[in-house]
């Protein structure tokens, strides 16, 4: 029942849509993923190095006997150099993005977060500091001092965006015919 | 195996008991609302389809009853009958008779074993006819009502997704149950070797029953064919009898899938390059009507099929020619090359031998997409051909896609297979066994100069084409796998060779599943993701960047 959970964040409005985000530590930000692109958290699986992919593909794993790519926001968002290597234990999102799953590497456990969805604020320009193409991100929550960045992993997760490189040309047939 | 026939009414009854149940749920309808016309076009659309059905079969009888049947719907239909007083009695009556009479063939017997068909027949004449039927008295219909019996079909539809589902689950449990078997030899423990002997009878017995499932008949898509033929042969002008043979031998439905196209490719291929314009087959002593074949059968594990056509067959001569204008090799080269090698040319992207662009073929999609649909299977394909005889492609094909043999080996701390139809052999070389020659390794294997390439190199390699090997680089021994494709052998410098498996290969999954270099990956006994390197991708990878 929406109006019994609501009666746990008394200080919004009862008629407020709420929606729960899965808050998450990149860099010195805290990001935020609705809770439905969320198919579940789990410590990050032994990762296999795929050649041919951008260093933010950590590679491929064996989740549940899917094998899902994992990727490294921090990498992605210029937050890391990719010549640091990830602490110990890492967790891993996995996000459900249109036909596939995908996974998302993250150093704290990742906690979840009710908002209601009006205190979202549309990105403000001062986010392309942070070498974020704005159109991943849905908007920003200000909840109790912590800013929170929401991101809208479907636009964030789509082929074209995680194969930058387009590896696909490099072995592909036309090439061949000039050669030889 | 099932024979066909069987197979057949096994379909037929399926559909036919749907049909039923159907045709009893619009009756009541009807029945309730006598002007329903949804209702009354679905019985009619239904009688038209058990007709049809029934008399393919050779169910005669049914097939008279449904067309008695739809004539009267048809009536209804139209408003030259309603459906009330005597009638509605005969109809519903009719239908059941239908039911009875599904339920014998199911039963293995025939249908004149059900009662009053005739009397039916008779009473629906007079109908159509406007006069009233002669009803049998109620009691005997109330009793016919108390022994009815519901019942189910023994068919499901099964959408293949579901059976995807189950044959990836299987390969996990038999990589697992490898893994225990394993295990259990080490641990030693007599109990949990029993169990786990148990296990991989189970198991394989479990393996073999989901691959079972999964089989088709290869006439289902043979029997598209003959229409296709018909098309093609028309546009192109020609004369063409289609044989097919061996339509009941069975393959996995997506490995049927995957070759769809490679057929219709062939197909059109053999009636738009390979036969002849009516006249000048008479011309060349043939007969008129060029002969094409299509036929599958099983041999060990495979499936083969072929496409044969009685044409004018491939000019070695003129694809070796063509070869050396378009640069695929050299004029001195070319003339040593043996038949088959010049034939592989043929399966080069690209390389079209139509002199003419017609509507269906020589649009340069050519053989190199049917080549790369049966090298994705992990299947071969091969070409015969005599000039002025015919042609005869044939395809290698698995009969079901769930397990290979693969060589596992190391390279970076991380274990690769590749696929062992791929894999000619592997040996072992020391630096003074290689030459350079142009910057490139050779390595003499059987007499053959054979280009070998470190594969960390060429996986690792940036954009630009590799960097020439220099000798002082060549150190230690050097484990090579010699791969082959397409007649082209390549040898592969990896880290350890570590054993021959049976893998069980999963597709990459999006969006990974861009980097064609990977035909997929699969699972090791300890849970390790091993990546499954595709020797045709690999292959021109390493002749677009060699120095």
């Amino acid at each position: 029942m929406p109006e019994s959970e609501a009666t746990n964040d008394k200080k919004y409005n009862k008629q407020e849509p709420i929606i729960q985000l899965i808050v998450f530590r990149l860099g010195e930000e805290e990001y935020g993923i609705r809770i439905e692109q969320v198919k579940e958290v789990t410590i990050t699986p032994e990762v296999a190095r795929m050649p041919k992919t951008p260093p933010f593909v950590k590679g491929i794993a064996n989740l549940r006997g899917d094998i899902i790519a994992i990727i490294d926001l921090e990498e992605r968002f210029n937050l890391r150099a990719s010549s640091e290597p990830l602490s110990g234990v890492s967790y891993t999102l996995a996000i459900e993005a249109k036909d596939y799953t995908i996974g998302i590497v993250v150093r704290e456990v990742p906690q979840p977060l009710s908002i209601p969805i009006s205190i979202i604020e549309k990105a403000p320009e001062f986010i392309q500091d942070i070498n974020i193409n704005d159109k991943y991100i849905e908007g920003i929550a200000k909840v109790e001092g912590r800013i929170i960045v929401v991101l809208d992993m479907l636009k964030l997760l789509t082929p074209s965006e995680i194969m930058q490189l387009q590896p696909k040309s490099e072995s592909s047939p036309a090439i061949v015919r000039t050669k030889d | 195996m099932k024979s066909r026939e069987q197979e057949y009414r096994e379909i037929f009854m399926a559909e036919a008991l749907e049909y039923y149940d159907a045709m009893s749920r619009h009756i009541s309808e009807l029945e309730k609302t006598p002007t329903d016309e949804p209702a009354l076009n679905e019985l009619f659309r239904l009688m038209h389809n058990l007709k049809s059905n029934a008399r393919a079969m050779g169910y005669t009888q049914i097939g008279e009853l449904a067309h008695h049947m739809e004539t009267i719907f048809g009536l209804i239909r139209s408003k030259e009958k309603s459906f009330t007083g005597s009638v509605v009695p005969v109809l519903f009556g009719g239908i059941d008779t239908i039911g009875n009479m599904i339920r014998a063939i199911g039963d293995g017997q025939e249908t004149d074993s059900v009662a009053d068909v005739d009397e039916l027949l008779a009473n629906l004449d007079r109908l159509v006819r406007g006069e009233e039927p002669v009803l049998i008295d109620a009691g005997a219909a109330a009793e016919d009502d108390a022994n009815r019996k519901l019942e189910l079909s023994d068919l499901v539809y099964i959408q293949i997704k579901k059976l995807d589902h189950l044959l990836n689950l299987v390969g996990e449990l038999i990589i697992d149950r490898d893994r225990i078997l394993t295990l259990s030899q080490e641990i030693g423990n007599s109990a949990l070797q029993a169990t786990a002997a148990h296990l991989f009878r189970i198991s394989d017995e479990l393996q073999y029953s989901v691959m079972d499932a999964r089989l088709v008949n290869v006439g289902s898509l043979f029997n598209k064919f003959p229409r296709v033929v018909r098309d093609v042969a028309t546009a192109e002008r020609k004369e063409v009898e289609l044989t097919l043979v061996g339509e009941d031998i069975q393959i996995d439905r997506n490995i049927l899938q995957i070759i769809t196209d490679s057929l219709l490719h062939l197909v059109r291929n053999a009636i738009g390059h390979g036969l002849e314009q009516p006249q000048e087959r008479v011309n060349l002593g043939k007969p008129a009507i060029g002969q094409l074949t299509m036929s599958a059968q099983t041999e060990r594990d495979d499936v083969l099929i072929h496409v044969i056509d009685d044409g004018r067959g491939i000019d070695i001569a003129n694809v070796r020619r063509k070869a050396v204008e378009r640069g695929l090799i050299s004029k001195e080269a070319a003339t040593t090359l043996d038949d088959d090698a010049v034939r592989a040319f043929l399966f080069e992207p690209g390389f079209s031998m139509a002199q003419e662009v017609t509507e269906i073929s020589g649009r340069g999609v050519g053989l190199d997409v049917v080549k790369l649909a049966i090298d994705s299977l992990g299947g071969q394909l091969r070409v015969d051909s005599t000039l002025g005889k015919g042609t005869t492609f044939t395809l290698v094909l698995p009969t079901s896609i769930a397990v290979k043999g693969a060589l596992l080996f190391e390279l970076d701390e991380r274990s690769y297979a590749i696929p062992l139809m791929h894999t000619d052999s592997v040996v072992s070389l020391w630096p003074e066994q290689l030459h350079i020659v142009g910057g490139t390794l050779l390595a003499d294997i059987q007499e053959e100069s054979v280009p070998v390439v470190s594969l960390r190199r060429l996986l690792h390699n940036g954009d630009g084409p590799l960097k020439p090997v220099h000798r002082a680089e060549v150190t230690g021994r050097q484990d090579i796998i010699i791969v082959n494709y397409n007649n082209r052998k390549l040898g592969l410098i990896v880290d350890r060779f570590l054993r021959q498996q049976a893998i069980v290969i999963k597709s990459m999954s999006k969006p990974l599943d861009t980097i064609d270099l990977f035909g997929g990956v699969t699972l090791l006994g300890s849970g390790q993701v091993c990546l499954v390197l595709d020797v045709p991708a690999l292959t021109r990878l390493f002749l677009a960047k060699r120095p």
